[in-house]
């Protein structure tokens, strides 16, 4: 594979060219409002121009992929993107990664839909039709599947291990939502195991049961009080429907917890990396260092670290008059002096929002360099004139993530 | 409704839920709020929701534990948790702490209760619902909006799933203080396109799963007013596109455009968000200066902005109750 790289590409980009040419999962994580969903968009983008078969996948409950893909609406099924169209729109000048030298990989993306990824899991391990059924009946299955917060954590793990596992795809890039969540879907398969767990399953089940076996079980012998006690807070037609919930649950048992184990083994592996995005401001800087913390304390790969909206001034009181007096005076003679005094104050204020982002970006870098030094790879990618709402949005920021001068 | 939204609401709330879309600086307002409250004489409690690490540490110099610590004349703060929320719930429910206890340690029970769908939501809306017994107003610092969304809708969702006993009657509890006319969900927005499609997105679901919480106020953080002329942007145009400037003067001028742009993204958010609720602009204040700081600034406009509802605040308490809506 030939790609055009500047001869003096920072460290960043070369790390990032690294990672989305050669990983197969990275994981994009990061506080809210940082661009996580654009960079995960646009490093998937770069990919598949660069000839990979790539995916996109977002478990963030509001629906921001679609947005900057510019779809309007991404189901629970992987969507195509048309690239032809863009490589049209885009032209050759920066246009990624050598668009024009070989023919494209591919780009899909998916939004995940919590209940229908259940049910898919549901039909595919059921052993009959009348199994599935029973369980889509079920009111607690639906509760579960349907629309209590935690349960897309659940679900983005599975439906990760299914396209992981497909072989469609050479790199999946995976969007995580906010940070508070984001933990719990590196926990989620942790959790549902717990769940799920072997010996609360058998307490309401015994080896030969059937439905009025379970009742019996459940109002005999030592389990009696607590049965009680759950029954007490929880209503008995709640622990009546759990109890068959459980029943038909137990045969799912096995090949659901092997699927989570296996998810837990794919964040870990040596082809999965993670990307911790950040904007250069307090709130989102301290959600990137702890997530740095986070993640080095599982053992997990960090790849780069990308720091995103940024601001920029290069001069310092810069005499107004002397740089544009002249200009303004031609064009309008009675606003010229108004404008010279406003461009030089949103100047000095641009300036001063570009030093207070510096000292931000300064005490991320210097968390990324880790206790052990090693040092992480950092991207600075300027805060974009147009928000970046479609494909052709994403292509402009290949320039900052991948294209960067050292 | 006026022009601009009448901040004055918030202060009239007994529950104040907010939420939005990460990084619109939620935490932020929700401490502008509560101090606001604080210092015109009510007694008011900023709460997270079982937060990992509390955002509101950096506010406030501390970490909020699960029972209320003062923070301040009449403000306090805490972290609702979900286990002592739970331990809370069950020894109102049957009595003794012995038998909480008891309950509590059977491994087979908090397993159960740990991974019994929507009971975190239950247990931390639950005591959300008890320290309002204990406040003039509790502000409540909402995850981000798709998951608050989820947090809300556990109300309706218990009700299909639990038909009778203690966590039914905690979910109707929830319902009630959601339903009442001082309870109030205020969504954080900024003046960018993704930012304000969310909030829409967010009121409207929370409309169909929680239809009788009200959402009376939008705040639109960060906002930079117009102040241009349409002559001066024609200027600012004509003199991007000069000859005769060189590199620095082009930074100059590249400073305008981006506060006119900033400008623009404020004008259309206000267009779009007040087709859905009046909306409080607060103005865009330095950032990285500190969140205390930052928290102080906001709290300042908020009062301007609120100034003379908050100065006829003893009357303004009466005469709403009997008001015309």
């Amino acid at each position: 594979m030939i790609t055009v790289r500047a001869p003096l590409q920072s460290a960043g980009a070369a790390a990032l060219c690294e990672l989305a040419g050669s990983q197969k999962l990275l994981v994009c994580v990061g506080s809210g409002g940082v661009g996580k969903t654009t960079t995960a968009a646009s490093v998937a983008l770069w990919a598949a121009l660069a000839g990979r078969r790539v995916l996109v996948l977002t478990i963030d409950p509001a629906r921001r992929l679609a947005n900057s893909l510019g779809l309007t609406e991404i189901g629970n099924t992987e969507v195509k993107i048309p690239l032809e169209r863009l490589m049209k729109a885009a032209g050759s000048p920066g246009g990624g990664p050598a668009t024009t030298t070989r023919p494209a990989g591919e780009l899909w993306a998916m939004m995940l839909d919590p209940k229908s990824t259940l049910d898919d899991v549901i039909s595919r391990v059921s052993k009959d039709a009348k199994t599935r059924d029973a369980i889509f009946e079920n009111r607690i299955y639906r509760q579960i599947a349907g629309s209590f917060s935690g349960s897309q954590e659940y679900m983005a793990t599975e439906r990760l291990y299914d396209v992981y596992g497909s072989g469609r795809y050479d790199l999946i890039v995976l969007d995580t939502p906010p940070v508070k969540n984001a933990l719990d879907f590196l926990e989620a398969p942790g959790r549902l195991s717990r769940f799920l767990d072997r010996q609360v399953m058998k307490w309401f089940l015994t080896p030969e049961q059937d439905e009025s076996a379970v009742s019996k079980r459940l109002l005999l012998g030592t389990s009696a009080v607590v049965y009680r006690l759950l029954g007490h807070i929880f209503g008995r037609e709640f622990l009546k429907e759990l109890s068959v919930f459980f029943t038909l649950f137990r045969d799912l048992y096995d090949g659901m917890r092997e699927r989570h184990e296996a998810v837990g083994r794919i964040f870990g592996d040596a082809r999965t990396s993670f990307v911790v995005v950040s904007a250069p401001n307090e709130p989102s800087v301290d959600v990137a260092t702890f997530f740095l913390h986070e993640l080095r304390q599982r053992k997990l790969r960090v790849g780069a670290v990308v720091v995103n909206q940024l601001h920029r001034a290069r001069l310092v009181n810069p005499d107004v008059d002397a740089l544009i007096g002249r200009p303004a005076r031609e064009l309008s003679s009675s606003l010229a002096a108004q404008m010279l005094a406003r461009l030089g104050a949103a100047h000095r204020r641009l300036r001063d929002l570009a030093a207070l982002e510096r000292q931000w970006v300064t005490r991320l870098a210097v968390e990324a360099v880790g206790p052990g030094g090693g040092g992480l790879p950092m991207v600075e990618v300027d805060r974009q004139a147009v928000e970046v709402h479609d494909l052709v949005g994403l292509l402009g920021l290949h320039r900052w993530l991948f294209e960067a001068r050292s | 409704m006026a022009d601009s939204g009448d901040s004055s609401v918030l202060f009239r709330s007994r529950v104040l839920f907010m939420t939005g879309k990460g990084g619109t600086g939620k935490t932020t307002l929700a401490a502008a709020v509560a101090k606001l409250a604080a210092a015109q004489g009510r007694r008011t409690l900023l709460c997270e929701l079982d937060s990992q690490r509390p955002s509101l540490t950096a506010i406030f110099s501390r970490v909020p534990s699960y029972l209320p610590v003062v923070v301040g004349e009449n403000l306090s703060i805490c972290n609702v948790e979900w286990m002592p929320a739970l331990d809370d719930w069950l020894a109102d429910l049957v009595g003794a702490g012995r038998i909480v206890r008891m309950i509590m340690k059977n491994r087979m029970i908090s397993i159960f209760l740990e991974a019994t769908p929507g009971a975190r939501d239950l247990m931390l809306l639950h005591r959300v619902a008890k320290l309002a017994e204990r406040y003039d107003l509790v502000v409540v610092d909402m995850p981000a909006s798709g998951n608050a969304t989820g947090m809300l809708s556990v109300v309706s969702t218990s009700r299909r799933l639990f038909d009778t006993g203690p966590i039914r009657r905690c979910a109707e509890d929830i319902e009630s203080m959601l339903a009442r006319p001082d309870t109030n969900l205020v969504l954080v927005a900024l003046p960018e396109e993704m930012v304000v499609n969310e909030t829409r997105e967010t009121r409207a679901r929370i409309q169909a799963e929680v239809p009788r919480l009200r959402q009376p106020l939008i705040l639109l953080n960060r906002a930079t007013p117009v102040t241009l002329s349409a002559e001066e942007r024609l200027l600012l145009d004509q003199l991007a596109s000069s000859a005769e400037l060189g590199v620095d003067g082009r930074e100059l001028v590249e400073a305008g455009r981006w506060e006119e742009r900033l400008e623009c993204a404020t004008a259309e958010a206000l267009e779009r968000l007040r087709a859905l609720a009046p909306v409080v602009v607060l103005p865009v204040l330095a950032r990285g200066e500190g969140a205390a700081r930052v928290a102080g600034q906001l709290t300042a406009a908020l009062a301007r902005q609120s100034r003379v509802k908050v100065d006829l605040v003893g009357d303004a308490g009466r005469s709403a109750s009997g008001g015309s809506r």
